[in-house]
């Protein structure tokens, strides 16, 4: 049969985000793939060295649209490093609150994305609504629905009293309730199960050898979680379990991702229950020492790095952020291979890629 | 990982690279090697410490030469750190020995102007396709 190449993007019919692929196909099966991105790529490490420590962190939470949060979680926590500040446990509880529930909101969102991909628009609907329970709150809170600016060097610039928690609690089970009924909709439900199983294949040893992280990584077996390995804000303080797959299909990460989701409502909990008293944040100075660092976080992605260099000025010498995305990106050709031009959503969503991220 | 077996095999294996462990903030341990040294100390990495897990590549322009680190990961940080001479910036690619590099080489490839030998896609990864002001993180550019 003779071999066709079609270019799908950068305006691409499935993502909103822009990524051109280059699909080389037989008939319906794909027999190779190429891909190219930068369509979004702002310049942003070299945005940094012109910006002060301060002015960074906002230039930081425009990294992503999604996840923000981390990304000056991750952020501060290195320059908090580099300045040898002791956070306020307040501040660090008040930061892990705002992680965990953007790992939610970030987990529906892409729930809801693949939803729709496989033409399962009644489960994209009711994502999407009650993903609305945890953006309201994120918004009583910071005032933000996605950029949330509640991270300052030093510590977080929001609080709240302990009404304002009851009443989160009381949402959160409310949430809890409807994620309950989206994990049996993944388990059960027949049609999603044929357009999931077996779609996007990613070994163990593929997942090693590409260096991939998160719950794409865990949906493969690889049993590798920061929060739990290598905890940063007070993960060491929380009850918490990885999510692990076997399967390394789409259907595994879909479980990985709505139990996580649930790992994080319980997190929440105990963040919210065990809010200790205290300040909000340390005066930070404007000058860093010389030093560089390198500082990991868990986003609902994955593994995040930020590696930062100070020269003793205002100004960072260098930062370099690696997005979980990139990571992914490289499997795509290995996931794509042989698949059927139908499943080609499934598969790009079913990594849930921030394509924003990957090109900063 | 227990970085001080592997700091031992690396003094053991590389007796005339400078090391000079350093300890950075966040668990995360920094080592120098030369050019030359630096694919063979993934190799030994990999094959007797079974540290696969790449996170990134950092390129910096100092000035005076390009510095590259490589960061690894299993369970804390390990971060190999090498230099190049500006206006001959190139190194032996690891992505035969860690498939999960390639982007990463390609990133410092087009931003600092570095050349990996060996890498067989070094296309443009993240810059427009008629970009021609030179790699932007470079200190003389604009």
């Amino acid at each position: 049969m003779s071999r066709i190449t079609i270019p799908i993007g950068p305006q691409h019919p499935a993502l909103k985000e822009p990524i051109s692929f280059l699909l080389t196909v037989e008939g319906e099966r794909i027999v190779e793939s190429a891909l190219r991105i930068g369509y979004v790529h702002r310049g942003l490490e070299r945005i940094f060295q012109d910006r002060n420590y301060v002015q960074n962190v906002h230039v930081v939470e425009r990294v992503c649209g999604i996840c923000s949060h981390v990304h000056t979680t991750t952020y501060c926590q290195g320059v908090e490093a580099l300045l040898g500040l002791e956070v306020p446990p307040r501040a660090l509880y008040i930061r892990t609150l705002l992680c965990e529930m953007e790992r939610i909101h970030s987990h529906l969102l892409w729930l809801g994305v693949l939803a729709e991909h496989i033409g399962f628009t009644t489960l994209f609907m009711y994502t999407w609504r009650d993903r609305e329970i945890v953006l309201d709150v994120m918004e009583e809170l910071s005032g933000g629905r996605v950029a949330h600016a509640v991270n300052i060097i030093g510590g977080v610039r929001i609080d709240l009293d302990r009404d304002h928690a009851h009443s989160i609690l009381a949402r959160l089970d409310e949430l809890e309730r409807q994620i309950e009924v989206f994990v049996r909709i993944v388990q059960h439900e027949r049609t999603f199960q044929a357009r999931t199983r077996g779609v996007g294949h990613l070994s163990a040893e593929q997942v090693r050898r590409y260096c991939v992280v998160g719950p794409v990584a865990r949906a493969s077996g690889v049993d590798v979680d920061l929060r739990r390995d290598a905890p940063y804000a007070v993960y060491d303080r929380l009850k918490f379990r990885a999510i692990i797959a076997q399967e390394g299909d789409v259907w595994a990460r879909t479980m990985v991702r709505s139990m996580e989701t649930i790992e994080s409502l319980e997190m929440c909990r105990q963040l919210l229950t065990e809010l200790p008293e205290g300040p909000l944040a340390v005066r930070a100075p404007r000058r860093v020492p010389p030093g560089e660092v390198v500082s990991r976080c868990e986003a609902p992605r994955g593994e995040l790095v930020y590696y930062i260099r100070s020269d003793g000025s205002d100004r960072p010498a260098r930062v370099k952020v690696r997005t979980p995305t990139l990571t992914t990106l490289m499997t795509l050709p290995d996931q794509l291979r042989d698949v059927n031009t139908a499943d080609v959503p499934t598969v790009l969503s079913g990594v849930d890629l921030c394509i924003a991220c990957a090109d900063r | 990982m227990n970085v001080d077996l592997i700091l031992e095999a690396l003094r053991e294996g590389f007796p005339t690279d400078p090391l000079e462990p350093q300890t950075m903030p966040i668990d995360e341990t920094i080592v120098t090697l030369t050019p030359e040294n630096l694919r063979p100390a993934v190799q030994m990495l990999i094959t007797r410490f079974g540290l696969r897990h790449l996170s990134t590549i950092t390129g910096i322009d100092t000035g005076d030469e390009i510095e590259l680190l490589y960061h690894f990961w299993d369970r804390q940080g390990l971060t190999l750190r090498t230099s190049l001479p500006r206006e001959d910036a190139r190194i032996a690619t690891l992505t035969d020995l860690i498939p999960g590099a390639a982007f990463y080489e390609r990133e410092a490839a087009e931003m600092l102007g570095v050349v990996f030998e060996g890498h067989t896609g070094l296309d443009t990864l993240l810059l427009p396709d008629d970009w021609d002001s030179g790699p932007p993180l470079r200190k003389e550019v604009e």
